[in-house]
């Protein structure tokens, strides 16, 4: 049985120094006024791995806000297909076990029945390397959701991450994980001592999560309380519409397609962008719009997210990154209405 | 890298071979593929046809598969892809994808009476149905098409009522009637059909396709005479910009109306909100 490996955290640096050689490596890096974002490293340098979230998660790296998917040339007809890539084998480093947990439940979506070829070529061009969260962030509530503070799916990585203060535990989740384990520089194997205190320090990090969300049963009791006043009541005074929940949501995949020509009408580029159920123009059709008040497309969210997801694709589509919350512009906090929904499922039936 | 074969988003060629006046606003194309190895579809499914530049839109089949790769689309004028197709005319090339959806379930029609109500451009995806039973008459017992639109002269494949009525009862409606039609149209909504229906609802399974509003009167008036909602049927319409359960549009609860439909029975479907039904 593979104990894991250790690495002292200065060969950790030479590590990632070979890989940013090897591979395009993104890895979260504090921007000098600001926040930690997803950038492409050349050097352990420039790495921050003591962040807690980031406004965007690794998501547009498998999954791009904007992409190609066809150059069509209209005398012809003839479609060519956009090669998606990625140039370079990608390397996701240090990305944290929501968001991990969030690319296989979009695999869930991209890789089920039908294949999205796009997809499909950039999460095989990618490899992902876990760091396990040692401490809880603000807006998470991943223990909840089954998805933190440490990583709890047995496939669909490549290496597990863990700090141990001065060192670091790796575990690999595939071949081509352990493939990168072999070749860190001074690699050692970890002990059982190691693995305990793994285990105590997650221990120790699940218990300083101040959010929760118990979701026991939740999916049937939202079906059962569609027209509760909650929808109203937030989207009334609070949602703006903006998007935001959704454009931060690393579990979001719905997309919209644009053509866009040339000037000369011969060529048209098809490609396709992120879209957003929060957009008034989301489900309009000619003859109508399916979710025209706010209410709805608030509702849409939160019983997808926690509720109908569970039904699609076996999994819930909320990781509790807290993204949704801490972007939202008027802080609209999806475990509070849903909270409201199971402190008084019956709320507003008087009135009807 | 490693792509998976299939690219669910590419399209294939078809030539158009006829366009079809079928209303004021409405033709109809038949299509015929250039790729050898013709596809094959059901009554209710539907194709996504595109244009370079004007994008894709969902267009169910109006015609019954033949097994010769042609196919007919029949087409409102509404929106920037319809306009594009509404001005193709025989010779020109019309990209396509499907056939996606699940279709009519006529499985579960066989030796019950079929009810059939359509509004509007909502006979189309019902026409094969129609041309289904006409050419396999006894798979079924009694066989209504109650079909409405707003005038009598929005009445799709009038020339062919009076044939279907020899085989299956044709009962038709329009909130205005212009002018004689081969058969009797009765002034008002569809609705006002159904107590001419003859049969017991309770071994008939309906379909039905029209405006939301439509279906919403005429599946709440099927259930009042004592019809189950999961005998009722109902295609419905929605944003679609993938066809595969992708792209999110078209998403009604947990259901994708271009996977799991466009086809539903009312009960599966009307436990989720945003329905409009």
């Amino acid at each position: 049985m593979d104990n894991g490996h250790i690495l002292s955290a200065s060969d950790l640096s030479r590590w990632v120094d070979d890989l940013a050689g090897r591979f395009r490596v993104f890895g979260p890096v504090l921007q000098k006024r600001g926040p930690t974002t997803f950038e492409p490293i050349r050097g352990s340098g420039q790495l921050n791995l003591d962040y807690c979230s980031t406004m965007l998660s690794p998501r547009s790296f498998i999954y791009p806000s904007v992409q190609k998917l066809f150059e069509i040339d209209r005398e012809t007809n003839r479609y060519r297909v956009v090669d998606p890539g990625p140039e370079r084998t990608q390397l996701i480093f240090a990305m944290h076990p929501c968001d991990m947990h969030a690319v296989t439940v979009l695999d869930r979506t991209f890789l089920g029945a039908f294949q999205d070829y796009y997809y499909s070529s950039l999460r095989q061009g990618t490899l992902t390397v876990v760091l396990n969260c040692n401490r809880a962030c603000d807006k998470g509530f991943c223990p909840s959701m089954g998805t933190g503070p440490f990583l709890r799916i047995e496939e669909g990585y490549d290496v597990e991450m863990t700090s141990l203060g001065n060192e670091f535990l790796l575990e690999p989740g595939s071949q081509r994980g352990s493939e990168l384990i072999e070749g860190a520089p001074d690699v050692g194997p970890a002990s059982e001592e190691h693995l305990q205190r793994k285990a105590a320090i997650e221990e120790e990090a699940r218990a300083s999560f101040h959010k929760s969300l118990d979701t026991e049963g939740l999916p049937e009791l939202l079906m059962e309380t569609l027209d509760h006043p909650v929808y109203k009541e937030v989207a009334d005074l609070r949602c703006l519409g903006c998007t935001n929940c959704t454009m931060v949501c690393p579990t979001c995949y719905c997309y919209n397609v644009l053509d866009r020509s040339d000037f000369g009408p011969k060529r048209v580029e098809r490609g396709r962008q992120w879209d957003s159920c929060q957009d008034l123009y989301f489900a309009q059709v000619h003859t109508g719009n399916f979710r025209e008040p706010q209410q709805a497309r608030l509702r849409q969210f939160l019983t997808h997210k926690l509720g109908t997801w569970i039904e699609q694709y076996g999994c819930f589509g909320c990781v509790g990154c807290g993204r949704c919350m801490t972007w939202c512009p008027t802080e609209i906090d999806i475990t509070e209405m849903a909270k409201e929904i199971q402190r008084a499922p019956d709320r507003g039936l008087e009135q009807e | 890298m490693t792509a998976p074969a299939v690219n669910p988003l590419i399209s294939e060629l078809a030539r158009v071979e006829e366009k079809i006046g079928e209303t004021a606003d409405t033709i109809s194309l038949r299509l015929s593929q250039l790729s050898l190895e013709p596809i094959a579809y059901g009554p209710g499914q539907f194709n996504m046809l595109g244009l370079p530049g004007f994008g894709e839109a969902p267009f169910s089949f109006s015609s019954l598969d033949a097994g010769d790769g042609t196919f007919v689309h029949t087409i409102r004028s509404a929106g920037n892809v319809v306009s594009a197709l509404d001005r193709l005319r025989p010779g020109d090339r019309v990209a396509f994808r499907g056939p996606f959806g699940t279709g009519w379930p006529l499985i579960r029609t066989r030796g019950k009476n079929l009810l059939i109500v359509a509004g509007g451009i909502g006979m189309a995806p019902l026409r094969p149905v129609v041309q289904h039973v006409l050419s396999n008459r006894e798979d079924f017992r009694s066989v209504y098409l109650l079909y409405g639109a707003k005038t009598s002269d929005d009445l799709l494949y009038e020339r062919q009522f009076a044939e279907w009525n020899e085989t299956i009862n044709v009962l038709l409606a329009a909130d205005q009637v212009r002018g004689e039609l081969s058969l009797p149209v009765q002034e008002g909504l569809v609705t006002k059909l159904l107590p001419s229906v003859g049969v017991p609802l309770s071994n008939t399974i309906t379909f039905t396709c029209g405006p939301q509003v439509m279906m919403k009167f005429v599946a709440g008036a099927l259930i009042l005479s004592g019809q189950r909602p999961e005998d009722i049927y109902v295609s419905l319409e929605r944003r679609m910009k993938c066809g595969v359960g992708h792209c999110g549009h078209c998403q009604i609860g947990a259901r994708y109306v271009c996977q799991d439909g466009p086809v539903f029975a009312l009960a599966d479907i009307t436990r989720f909100q945003d329905t409009l039904l």
